[in-house]
This record gives structure tokens, sequence and C-alpha cells, in this order.
């Protein structure tokens, strides 16, 4: 009986030893990741198999991206609190409200051939393969699935 | 019964009618039976188990099927562990990189 307990326990604590070392190792990398200051960065560099100096490149671009980028977010946001309350005053396309929405689509354009401009140095800075389909990706995600997502802000 | 003719036997009729037991139940005659009822049936389980317990011995003496118990628990953990790294790996990635498209396009980065 003794034997039997032995060889009952012994394998179940096989199996949870086995799944806790399997899971610990197979997800240490994640958890690196995500443990990481610029964890979107540390996604990239593993997705798209850079090399140190190709990361360090990209990292000084996109610090120099997001630097433009909160300028053209406050101007976002500023044209849609002036829609908003141009739109809460009427219930008829005015002129002001005319202009507004022109005013807030050039800037919604020039968001993206910004955005656009940053993903092509992106790409050119990384292997051409990867360049290719991190394009491709990227361009999916945020140029082309724009005009299907309403504005989150 | 007569077995002849197939009536009663009135003798034996009258004798069973007439019958009366003289000997007088135990004491607490009720409850030891039923104590008995109840033991035997706690006793089934145990039983079982018993019977359970020893044949798992007798199937683990054979160091042949006690190593591939051992084998497939250990494979059934890799595997297990496994499958749940590779998921929460997908899902770790898949935030990342829903969090990088949130920071490279304006309409879709959250405003504070």
């Amino acid at each position: 009986m003794k034997r039997l307990c032995v060889t009952l326990v012994s394998g179940l604590v096989l199996a949870v030893a086995a799944y806790c070392g399997f899971y610990y190792c197979g997800t240490a990398q994640s958890r690196d990741l995500v443990r990481n200051e610029r964890p979107e960065l540390g996604w990239l560099k593993q997705e798209f198999h850079l090399g140190d100096a190709e990361f360090a490149r990209i990292a000084d671009m996109h610090k120099a991206y997001l630097a433009g980028c909160a300028e053209r977010c406050r101007l976002i946001d500023e044209k849609n609190e002036r829609l908003r309350e141009l739109l809460s005053a009427t219930n008829t396309i005015t002129p002001e409200i005319d202009r507004a929405l022109s005013e807030a689509a050039l800037l919604r354009a020039e968001c993206q051939k910004k955005m656009l401009q940053h993903f092509y140095e992106v790409s050119r800075t990384m292997p051409p393969e990867q360049g290719q389909r991190y394009l491709a990706w990227v361009q999916d995600q945020t140029i082309v699935s724009d005009s299907h997502q309403a504005m989150h802000h | 019964m007569n077995p002849e003719k197939g009536q009663p036997d009135a003798s034996l009729d009258r004798a069973l009618r007439e019958w009366r037991p003289s000997v007088s139940l135990a004491p607490r005659f009720n409850e030891r039976v039923w104590q008995r009822i109840v033991r035997q049936e706690a006793e089934i389980p145990a039983a079982l188990w018993l019977r359970c317990a020893q044949w798992l011995n007798g199937v683990f003496a054979r160091p042949s099927l006690a190593v591939t118990y051992v084998s497939t628990l250990l494979l059934a953990g890799l595997l297990a562990g496994y499958w749940h790294a590779r998921h929460d790996n997908t899902q770790a990635s898949e935030e990342l990189s829903a969090r990088y498209v949130r920071l490279m396009d304006p309409y879709q980065m959250p405003r504070h």
C-alpha cells in the first residue's frame, strides 16, 4: 500500500512540477517584455527580429514621432471640442460647422501623413523583409482601419 | 393443504391459528437490528475503496505500468504548461501590439 501511495503521489507531483516549469520558462520572455520600461517597443523588437543597432535607431525615431504627436493630439482635442460646441448649439449644418468639419478632416489627413511617414522611416530601418511585413501590418491597423473606426476621443 | 385432493388440511389450519410464539424478543432488539443495518451500509464504500486500492496495488506492482502512469502524468503536465504558456504569450503579444498601434495613431490614442 505504501508503494501505491508513493507511485500515485510522485506521478501527481511530477505533473505539477512539469506544468509549472514549462509555464514559467515558456512565459519568461513575455514577462520580461511587460516589465520593460517601453513594452511596446520591446514587442516591436521581438516581433520584427530587430538587432540592437536597428532597435536603437527606431527607438529614437519613436521618441521624436511621439513628441510631434503630442502637439497634434492637442490640436485634435481643440478641434473636437469646438465641433462639439457648434453641434450642441444647432440642428442644421451651419457654415461654422462646415468649416470645422473641413478643418478636422484636414487635421486628420495631416496626422495620417505624418504617421505614414514615420512608418516608412521605421520600415526602412528594418531588414527589408521585416520592413515589408511591418508596413503591411501597421497600415492595416491604422490608416486602412481608420475609416471604419469611431474616433476614440 | 392436502396434496392428494387439493383441499385445505383442517387440522393444520387449526394448529396454525392457535399457535402463539412463547419466545419474547431480546431487549433493544429493534435498535440493534437498525444498528447492524447502518453498520453494514457504512462498510460497503469502504470495501469498494479497499478493492480499488488493492487493484491499483496489483497494477502498480508491475514496474512497466507504474512507469507508464508516471510518464503519462509528466507528459500531461508538460503539455498543459506548454499550452498555457503559449496562450498567455499570444495574449501578451496581442495586447502589446494593440498598445503600439494606440501610441502611433492619434485617433486611437487614449486621452488623459
